[in-house]
């Protein structure tokens, strides 16, 4: 009863400028993709053509020509934003159930604590903590552009995992307690399943975060933790565009089949559950 | 152990806030001129004051706050926009989310490439202009990369924070919308005061913490300003990362100092935002008190 005016109201409000904004985002959100597609296969494109007039597998055979290195790129890429997406979800969930669920003393300490990497720039926390880790022995290692990655992914896992976990609630698991469960087995029967959309996102969200990040890996790193933006800017500043464009298009696909991958697992995990897949 | 399970469910995260705030307090420290291991033990704050007096300098930090706040505006403002216009058509899951998604998806130093492929002077859109007999030359074409204006750098900005402000709010919009955007509307309200009066407002923290996440995270990102900006101005981390790798380690404290500014101005925009939203929240209960 309830909804019949605001549904008609919404046919109606379908208008021509509503469509107009939609299709607008959606184009200038495809067209960069589809040049940069173009660019991969491009050998020669001089001004003015809309174009290339040249097209070769150049910059795909010599990417391609060097297996062994591209495969260990691609492995470090990978292990390590994928290492960090499960800590950051792992960690996140405690700090999320921690604030959501209890009420003690620092929680606004704890809370502030774990946004606090969403008020301070990567760029000023790399900066300063380069020395220490350093001292720490884990300077130009893998274990702490995890560490630091991971410190940078959190709130974002924090976040989702938090608005997850009020929306579901916590009176089922109750019941599930008054029925006899203990507390960790409610969660885990319950809870957990109910929450597999938000982990998907949170993983999802983490590992894109530690995957695009450019100075922290360079700095931390120390050049020697090769990851795909480390080696793609190079290229990009010696003019090599084409090449640092298959990079780009193989990243990407790369990207694609982890996140495939990680829904993949979740599903396999929750099974009968309905998975609604939403990273971000 | 009921009483202690919040506290062991936080160590990890207390552990990794603190070598968090290891990094932003040795830089502090830093800043302010004490490295024992370089001889410097003296606290002091002429640094600070060396870069308000240089020109140079003060420049690098107008630039990234104009940068910073231009970018997280016209993202803000077009994001809730065309959230408001997804809510309206309806179209708030599926094959359209997915679309937002993409920009999220690709890193920084892609979303460059892109921006060198499409805005340059040798770009496609300066092609399109030619074609279409607007520019008679290339040189005609405005310079939008590597300008003092930093067009390039926000564009590219704007391309991926629109779409993470929309994927930022528009699940909360879209369901306060559905349940009380549709009782104003039942109540008598129009589609769009509706939207203005009930929607909006409540949307509003979430719309300004994506804003603050944003706007925080141009103040201090290096790639973007690296890639596609001037060469002076400099944008503050790019000034900052300079000094810091400077042969000469005495430049270090003048690093850690740019980032010091750079603490400041974030914190300081944090505090505003706590400030706006408790005042929000004030208005709400005072509203509710007062029916």
């Amino acid at each position: 009863m309830k909804c019949i005016k605001c549904r008609k109201y919404k046919k109606n409000g379908r208008n021509i400028g509503i469509n107009i904004v939609i299709m607008a985002l959606v184009l200038l959100i495809v067209l960069p993709m589809l040049n940069l597609l173009i660019w991969t296969v491009t050998e020669r494109w001089a001004w003015p053509d809309l174009l290339p007039q040249v097209y070769s597998a150049r910059a795909i055979e010599e990417i391609f020509g060097r297996r062994g290195e591209m495969l260990k790129l691609f492995g470090s890429s990978v292990v390590i934003s994928a290492s960090v997406s499960v800590l950051s979800v792992g960690v996140g969930m405690m700090t999320a159930r921690a604030l959501t669920c209890c009420k003690f003393r620092g929680r606004d300490a704890l809370y502030f604590l774990s946004l606090l990497p969403f008020l301070v720039p990567a760029t000023v926390f790399a900066m300063g903590i380069q020395i220490t880790f350093l001292k720490w022995g884990l300077g130009n290692s893998v274990a702490g552009v995890i560490l630091v990655h991971l410190i940078c992914s959190l709130p974002y896992a924090v976040r989702l995992l938090m608005d997850g976990m009020r929306a579901v609630g916590t009176k089922l698991e109750e019941q599930a307690q008054v029925l006899g469960a203990d507390p960790f087995r409610a969660f885990c029967t319950v809870t957990l399943p109910l929450l597999t959309p938000v982990i998907l996102s949170a993983l999802s969200m983490s590992y894109i975060v530690s995957f695009s990040q450019y100075f922290l890996t360079l700095l931390i790193g120390g050049g020697t933790v090769k990851t795909f933006t480390i080696v793609m800017v190079p290229y990009l500043q010696s003019d090599s565009r084409n090449i640092a464009c298959v990079y780009s298009t193989a990243f990407l696909a790369v990207t694609l089949l982890v996140f495939g991958a990680f829904e993949w697992m979740i599903r396999c995990w929750s099974k009968g559950n309905v998975v609604k897949y939403d990273f971000g | 152990m009921k009483k202690l399970t919040p506290y062991l469910l936080s160590v990890p995260q207390i552990v990794l806030g603190i070598i968090f705030l290891t990094g932003l307090i040795t830089g502090i420290t830093q800043s302010l001129g004490v490295i024992p291991v370089f001889g410097l033990e003296e606290v002091t704050f002429d640094y600070y004051k060396e870069i308000f007096a240089k020109p140079d300098m003060l420049r690098s930090v107008l630039y990234s706050l104009y940068i910073a706040f231009v970018s997280a505006g016209i993202s803000t403002v077009a994001g809730v926009l065309i959230c408001m216009a997804l809510v309206a058509a309806g179209r708030t899951k599926g094959k359209m989310m997915r679309v937002v998604q993409i920009p999220i998806v690709v890193p920084h130093v892609v979303v460059a490439i892109f921006v060198i492929n499409i805005l340059s002077q040798n770009g496609l859109l300066a092609r399109f202009a030619y074609m279409l007999g607007i520019i008679g030359e290339q040189q005609d074409f405005p310079m939008l990369l590597y300008d003092p204006g930093g067009a390039g750098v926000i564009f590219a900005y704007l391309w991926k924070e629109i779409p993470f402000i929309i994927y930022f709010v528009i699940g909360l919009m879209a369901s306060i919308d559905g349940r009380l955007g549709e009782a104003a509307v039942n109540l008598g309200a129009g589609r769009l005061s509706s939207f203005f009066r009930v929607t909006l407002p409540l949307c509003m923290p979430s719309i300004l913490s994506g804003f603050l996440i944003i706007f925080v995270f141009a103040l201090g990102a290096y790639e973007l300003p690296m890639l596609l900006g001037a060469t002076v101005p400099k944008a503050l981390p790019v000034l900052a990362y300079i000094q810091y790798t400077h042969p000469d380690l005495k430049h270090r404290p003048y690093a850690m100092a740019l980032n010091g500014i750079v603490i400041a101005i974030s914190l300081l925009s944090a505090v505003i935002y706590y400030m706006l939203i408790k005042k929000g929240s004030m208005l709400l209960k005072e509203k509710e008190w007062s029916e």
